[in-house]
């Protein structure tokens, strides 16, 4: 197990090196010249030369590459191209706003998916089965974006039940906090729980035809008290892993959720990033998602090992 | 493990008892065909498609006014029988622009996964066939590529490229060519060992006659079932992107696009927004359908669509 851990660690360093050389790239990716670039129509000469020192842009390519990383690994990623702000504060102060709406967006996924992918194998090829089945096939086709500016439109602007937009701290007020994060949530979650639900399914199935349910069948146990003792404990082990994914892959559909809900976390701040040719920042806020997507994805993995002794380290 | 891999590595001889044993490519053919037409959700996808299909080629001459037509007198006016799914904030009809924007959305889409469909699955082969150090740069450079969320890594680059169409197409190709690169490699590593692929070098076969005649051919059902996955992934992605402002420019039509242009009239007029919506998510979910039950038919170990989802 320990040198499972320690291999696992030291590949996700190596993947979060590639990370690191892809991120730094994408900036030099730029057509032209990324300071002349973001100085758009206001370009002259000498602000532009200051600016290429202050960034570092005088250097060859490896030596900007290293500085930066070393930087980096300090926690400083540089100045905002915009607002001359460092990167590192500005990402901070959008990061709880993420997390708490990935947070309760998974929440809203396992509320849906626990009780749907139960119901379904339980029940497995009646009614409640087709529809929780057919559910979940709707959740996983419907575009999230879609499903929110309906959202808007019935709970919002028809209903005026919820508002459109808006944010408080859950640290400062969480009734508030409550009140706008609700639909982006509803949104991510319905998407999450759709593909969780199926794997919660399949899995119970599975655990319901294995020898230990039938002898606890055979013992005579009454069906409720199989499913609650022997099934869902053996099944939800790895519905606990899909969890964790879907949690790695909200973040992707929070840059769109974001948007829409004006939510202030990282999302909205890479957009603002790529309209505004803010590209410091676009490097950290991707540098960042691609960070927080590798440490989900690690501690899923450490996770898994430890619940399930019987997996293969491979 | 070994009589897995047998059920999409079918040797000629395999009998048809194995459910998915099905002796020759065409009986093969014919037993995929059988077996979607036995799912309804499949055959339902299959009909969305082939209806998309022929809007997609033929949606100009279908739509009963130009998609780009202003209209200004005529602006944000509800369904009707004149325009059906009423009309944008420029008096555009909806109608005409959802058929048009198909092509679109299909256009980029096929590009994209295609871009990546030939990328991965020639790394896949490579990284497979040849394994050790070519394999493990191959494969932690497709990890590298993984370690972003699928629209991040677009939304980067097309932050950094420009927002256009063509580099929409990119953009995309290049996030989906990793999980074509997995799933190539995963099923190279499992027939290279086969007898008729020993049988075929041991009679001196080159490496690219291997590949291409013995190794591809017996590789392509997870491939394919990925494909089909992967297009419903490029639709959502694609029309997110747009959405965004990132992926297709006005004026020409594209289904994102027209969501965040009836956003803003989202509170006089519902029309705008929740057509191309509707037409997005029945083509995401007849790719789903299709995509499922093509799994289910020529690579039952697979569990891609839950697993792309994620991705997307």
């Amino acid at each position: 197990m320990s040198r499972y851990v320690v291999r696992r660690l030291l590949q996700a360093v190596v993947v979060m090196l590639g990370v690191s050389i892809v991120v730094f790239a994408l900036v030099h990716l730029v057509p032209g010249d990324p300071i002349r670039t973001a100085m758009g129509t206001r370009f002259d000469q000498q602000t532009y030369e200051l600016l290429r020192a202050r960034h570092g842009f005088d250097e060859p390519l490896y030596v900007q590459y290293f500085t930066w990383l070393a930087s980096a690994v300090t926690g400083d990623l540089g100045v905002s191209f915009r607002s001359g702000r460092p990167v590192t504060t500005v990402l901070l102060g959008r990061l709880p706003a993420t997390l708490s709406l990935a947070f309760a967006a998974i929440v809203v996924a396992l509320l849906i998916a626990l009780p749907l992918g139960i119901v379904s194998a339980v029940r497995q090829g009646r009614a409640s089965d087709y529809i929780a089945t057919a559910l979940s096939q709707v959740g996983i086709s419907i575009p999230d974006f879609w499903m929110a500016i309906m959202f808007i439109l019935l709970f919002s602007l028809t209903l005026g039940w919820l508002p459109a937009t808006g944010y408080a701290p859950l640290s400062e007020d969480p009734l508030t906090w409550l009140r706008h994060v609700t639909m982006p949530a509803v949104t991510l979650g319905v998407v999450s729980g759709s593909v969780i639900t199926r794997f919660v399914r399949s899995s119970m199935l599975e655990a319901m035809s294995q020898d230990y349910t039938q002898t606890a069948r055979a013992k005579g146990l009454a069906e409720r008290v199989v499913v609650r003792r022997h099934v869902i404990k053996n099944a939800l082990i790895p519905v606990v892993t899909v969890t964790g994914l879907q949690l790695a892959f909200l973040l992707g559909g929070v840059i769109v959720v974001e948007f829409i809900f004006a939510w202030p976390g990282l999302g909205q701040l890479l957009l603002i990033a790529v309209q505004s040719r803010d590209y410091t920042v676009l490097q950290g806020a991707v540098l960042l998602f691609a960070l927080i997507f590798l440490i989900i994805n690690l501690v899923v993995d450490l996770l898994y090992a430890w619940l399930d002794p019987r997996i293969k380290y491979g | 493990m070994s009589e897995d891999t047998r059920s999409f590595a079918a040797p000629p001889e395999a009998g048809p008892e194995g459910g998915d044993l099905l002796p020759e490519h065409e009986s093969r053919l014919r037993g995929t065909l059988a077996g979607l037409v036995r799912n309804r959700l499949a055959l339902f996808g299959l009909l969305v498609l082939g209806t998309l299909l022929v809007v997609g080629v033929f949606g100009s001459w279908l739509a009963p006014a130009h998609p780009t037509a202003v209209d200004i007198p005529n602006r944000l006016a509800p369904p009707s029988l004149d325009s059906p799914f009423g009309t944008d904030h420029l008096g555009r009809d909806v109608f005409s622009r959802v058929l048009v924007g198909a092509r679109v959305s299909l256009q980029v889409a096929a590009i994209a996964v295609g871009i990546s469909l030939v990328a991965g699955v020639t790394l896949g082969l490579i990284a497979g066939y040849y394994g050790r150090l070519v394999d493990d740069v191959i494969m932690r450079l497709m990890d590298v590529l993984f370690a972003f969320p699928a629209i991040l890594l677009a939304i980067a680059i097309l932050g950094v490229l420009g927002p256009t169409m063509t580099n929409a197409m990119i953009a995309v190709g290049i996030v989906f060519t990793p999980i074509f690169a997995r799933v190539t490699r995963g099923s190279v590593l499992s027939v290279r060992e086969e007898t008729y692929v020993r049988a075929a070098r041991s009679l001196g076969a080159s490496d690219l006659r291997l590949i291409r005649l013995h190794i591809l051919p017996n590789v392509m059902a997870p491939i394919i079932v990925q494909a089909s996955v992967s297009l419903a992934f490029a639709i959502l992605i694609e029309a997110a992107l747009s959405f965004l402002g990132l992926g297709v420019q006005p004026p020409n039509p594209s289904w994102g696009r027209m969501l965040l242009d009836g956003r803003d009239v989202l509170r006089q007029a519902w029309w705008v927004t929740f057509f191309p919506g509707l037409a997005i998510f029945f083509t995401v979910a007849a790719f789903n359908f299709v995509g499922d039950a093509l799994r289910d038919v020529l690579d039952p170990r697979q569990r891609s669509v839950i697993e792309s989802r994620g991705r997307a």
